[in-house]
């Protein structure tokens, strides 16, 4: 009972610690993004009406830009603790609604991609550090150096060619096939929708087009669990308590999966952490090559088009993911090794 | 030891369920009577799908499709206005007031029939919302209902150039009944009271050949036949658009038919697809120009400023070898501002390079020596390339040119401010009529030659006959004129005009490139 309660207090304190955070992220990216020498009107306005000044003060009007920089910080900031985000410079519509637009795609994708990074990388790194040496450990290299080496802009192009021109197994861009129609929007995510709305043709359709993606973006990750839990789980192996339960004449399985695993398993939940987080927010090539619409994308283009709302809506909503992620990790902490949670 | 468990059996099932979708059967479209047609595209550009608010390039053409405007261009001949909406149309003596008469009996989706209130609304609500497209409708003084299928405009200034605006999809005619039920309105405070924006991004109220039935943005677009469309039934039943930024992914689709229809192919792929015995490849000839302007302020570069530094810098550059090396042949070459393609244009005045008249000029203009200028764009790949070459050519005559590649957005902010010397930039027309150039390059106080500080009365002058001249014949002496004017002062040199490469499955009929909405999609058939 009392673990339980320090571990609530935990997440209170840490919950708390959000609304600072969040408000030094507004504050940090609204400067920065004002420092750059250009005109906001620059991206709102086009070329031929710039010379209509009805059309120029409408738009001047419609942003507050003619406010002093700190008003606008603060308008900012009022209009965010009611729940309003503002509205994107550039495609007009409230930055909410576009991040809801986005966000489902990028979680699917996310999601699949570390269960593949996870389905194969532990496994794979777990069999390199018991046979460490042998054929498997030199194939969880190679897998490995690939996964860290080869950009996605790369082998994503290679992989469509290969698996979907040439070889004809796997479907092409997009998140459905090019002549359907995408299923009925309840959750934004093609997998849960197309399963609830009992469609299983479209599932198996948003499933098949998972694949090649979920490979690419998640291979980088494969590479960091593969590796990490490989030396990690060496280094638990060489340990006394280790030595003590062979000597007890347990079975080797239960002590590689009782014993060592589960305190290997704490730097591999950290990576996976801010893998997870990373994936969240940086699979801009994967989702421009199979034509993804994810956050990635809307994020990169906010940026380059100084599309100010939009940039702070994007960053203020990767704080919030890397903020919750890291929350979840610590938690999880906690439930591998119970000394994390009494400390 | 649960944590791990539950790990790896999530591991599994993960696994289980990758191996699953392996062998899953693919998804079967939905059987549609008339042919479906996929477009794969860079829609990156879509914002929204409201006529009256957009401003882009991918809406035109699906408002072309969704919506009619009351006259049009057709792709067989751009000089023309041919009707649409509207049989017939007179324009008063003083040039001032269009009348308008639309054909009888035409209804939108809705079921509502088209009036010539519905011409009304649309262009006071486009005028009214203010957003970018607004400005077609600056010249509009006030528009008169007759009668339910005639509609009387005033102008404020008499304007040649009107037909070819009401030909812009920003001139689309909305049902307007249909737009004031989902919150639209025409009031003179419409920029902050009209609400019907959201409901026509996704849902269009037109009369056109099509309907769209879906946005998705960065994803695609959907539209469905109109059977009852008053010009006939299209041949298509339905036309998916979808997003593929990829160029070799995009041609990929269509060789394996899974797309039918590509818009713009890159050079570096048009041999794969012509080799591929399946697909068909067409050359549109568009109206986009790139230019080369230089400043007439002596504050921001001496030299430039000086017109003979300009002439020179004009008869430098290798237009020959950039087209044919660096678009391997896809473009071409207009004398001046105005476009192949467009009322006035004289291939024959085409000006090559010729770098012993160049350095001849520039010795009197006493650059013997050369001397050092920024050049400033806004960065993407193909510029990259152009931009390089433009510095080894200009070198060849002593001329140091420093790269200022820049974020299109910081650099259009730049230009804007009118704090840019030496600019590689680009032209897109919104209508065609060749006011489209003339006004933007030729007046102090607007668009590129305001940014470029350019300032030459005669080239006012001829402007404005260009803007209010009615005789065809006079009105092509003065644009003829114009470009000998600006060819002689030289604030800017035409680089080339873009080609685009359209891929098509050769199953696609009925295909006319049309330099501004793309493609009319009631012309094809598969």
């Amino acid at each position: 009972m009392e673990m339980r309660m320090g571990l609530s207090v935990h997440i209170i304190r840490r919950l708390l610690l959000v609304v600072p955070m969040l408000i030094g992220v507004t504050l940090l990216t609204f400067t920065v993004s004002r420092v750059v020498p250009a005109d906001p009107l620059a991206v709102i306005v086009s070329e031929k009406a710039m010379d209509h000044p009805d059309i120029v003060a409408a738009a001047v009007r419609k942003w507050g830009l003619d406010k002093p920089l700190p008003q606008q910080y603060l308008y900012y900031l009022w209009n965010l603790a009611h729940g309003d985000l503002g509205v994107s410079f550039k495609t007009k519509r409230p930055v909410a609604q576009d991040l809801a637009q986005y966000l489902p795609a990028t979680v699917e994708l996310a999601v699949a991609s570390l269960l593949f990074a996870m389905a194969i990388g532990l496994p794979l790194g777990i069999l390199a550090a018991v046979r460490s040496g042998s054929w498997i450990d030199h194939l969880a290299r190679l897998i490995s150096l690939l996964g860290a080496s080869m950009p996605p802009f790369w082998s994503g192009l290679m992989a469509l060619f290969l698996f979907y021109f040439k070889l004809q197994l796997l479907p092409g861009p997009g998140r459905i096939d090019s002549r359907a129609v995408a299923p009925h929007t309840i959750t934004g995510l093609y997998l849960l929708d197309t399963f609830l709305l009992g469609d299983m043709n479209a599932f198996a359709d948003a499933l098949h087009h998972l694949i090649l993606p979920s490979v690419i973006l998640g291979w980088f990750t494969l590479a960091l669990v593969c590796r990490i839990t490989r030396s990690s789980l060496l280094e638990v192996l060489r340990m006394d308590y280790i030595r003590t339960a062979r000597a007890k004449g347990l079975h080797e399985r239960v002590v590689l999966l009782r014993h060592a695993l589960r305190n290997a398993f704490i730097p591999t939940l950290t990576t996976l952490g801010l893998a997870f987080a990373g994936l969240m927010t940086g699979a801009i090539m994967t989702e421009t090559i199979f034509a993804w619409p994810g956050i990635g994308r809307y994020a990169v283009e906010a940026a380059v088009n100084l599309d100010y709302p939009a940039v702070l809506g994007t960053t203020l909503l990767i704080a919030v993911i890397y903020i919750f992620v890291n929350l979840v990790v610590d938690i999880l902490y906690g439930v591998i090794d119970p000394r994390i949670r009494e400390a | 030891m649960k944590p791990v468990r539950w790990i790896l059996v999530l591991i599994i099932v993960a696994m289980l369920i990758l191996h699953l979708a392996a062998c899953a059967p693919k998804a079967t479209p939905t059987p549609v009577p008339l042919p479906t047609l996929v477009m794969v595209m860079n829609m990156d550009d879509v914002v929204t799908l409201d006529p009256h608010h957009a401003y882009e390039t991918t809406n035109l053409m699906i408002h072309n499709s969704t919506y009619d405007t009351l006259v049009e261009f057709r792709a067989d001949d751009l000089t023309k206005v041919a009707p649409r909406l509207a049989d017939r149309w007179e324009v008063s003596a003083d040039g001032l007031t269009y009348t308008f008469y639309l054909h009888p009996g035409v209804k939108f989706t809705s079921g509502n029939p088209v009036t010539a209130e519905d011409v009304r609304f649309s262009w006071m609500r486009l005028k009214n919302i203010k957003d970018n497209p607004a400005f077609y409708a600056d010249i509009v003084a006030d528009v008169q209902v007759v009668n339910d299928t005639t509609v009387k405009v005033t102008l404020t200034e008499p304007s040649p150039a009107f037909l070819a605006i009401c030909a812009a999809p920003a001139m689309s005619i909305v049902d307007s009944k249909v737009v004031k039920e989902h919150g639209g309105t025409d009031a003179p405070d419409a920029d902050q009271t009209d609400k019907a924006k959201d409901w026509l991004d996704q849902n269009s109220a037109g009369s056109g050949p099509f309907i769209l039935t879906k946005w998705t943005p960065k994803a695609e677009i959907i539209l469905e036949a109109n059977p009852n469309y008053w010009r006939g039934k299209p041949k298509l039943g339905k036309v998916i658009i979808k997003h593929v930024a990829d160029p070799t992914t995009a041609l990929q689709m269509l060789q394996r038919g899974d797309a039918d229809l590509l818009d713009s192919l890159d050079v570096d792929l048009v041999e794969q697809a012509k080799a591929d015995p399946n697909l068909q490849v067409v050359i549109g000839q568009t109206l986009n120009q790139n230019y080369l302007a230089m400043t007439s302020n002596p504050e921001l570069s001496k030299p430039l400023s000086d017109k003979r530094v300009r002439q020179a810098i004009a008869l430098s550059v290798d237009y020959e070898g950039l087209i044919q090396a660096l678009l391997r042949g896809y473009g071409s070459r207009a004398p001046s501002i105005i476009p192949l393609g467009i009322l006035g244009v004289d291939p024959a005045m085409t000006q090559g390079r010729d770098l012993e008249k160049a350095k001849a000029l520039l010795k009197e203009a006493g650059y013997e020596k050369g001397f050092e200028v920024d050049l400033s764009y806004g960065s993407n790949p193909v510029r990259e390339t152009i931009a390089a070459k433009l510095k080894s050519d200009l070198a060849e005559v002593g001329i140091t040119v420093n790269l200022k590649p820049m974020e299109q957005s910081v650099y259009l902010s730049e230009m804007r401010a009118q704090r840019l010397a030496f600019c590689f930039g680009g032209w897109t027309p919104d209508y065609l009529d060749p006011t489209m150039w003339t006004d933007y390059f030729s007046y102090h106080d607007r668009g590129i030659a305001k940014r470029m500080w350019y300032n030459n009365p005669e080239a006012e002058r001829l402007a404005k006959i260009i803007g209010t001249e009615f005789d065809l014949a006079k009105r092509e002496q003065a644009i003829k004129d114009l470009q000998k004017v600006l060819m002689d002062d030289m604030p800017f040199t035409m680089l080339y005009q873009t080609q685009q490469i359209v891929v098509m499955n050769k199953a696609v009929k009925g295909f006319a490139y049309h330099p501004v909405h793309f493609v009319s999609f009631f012309d094809l058939s598969k």
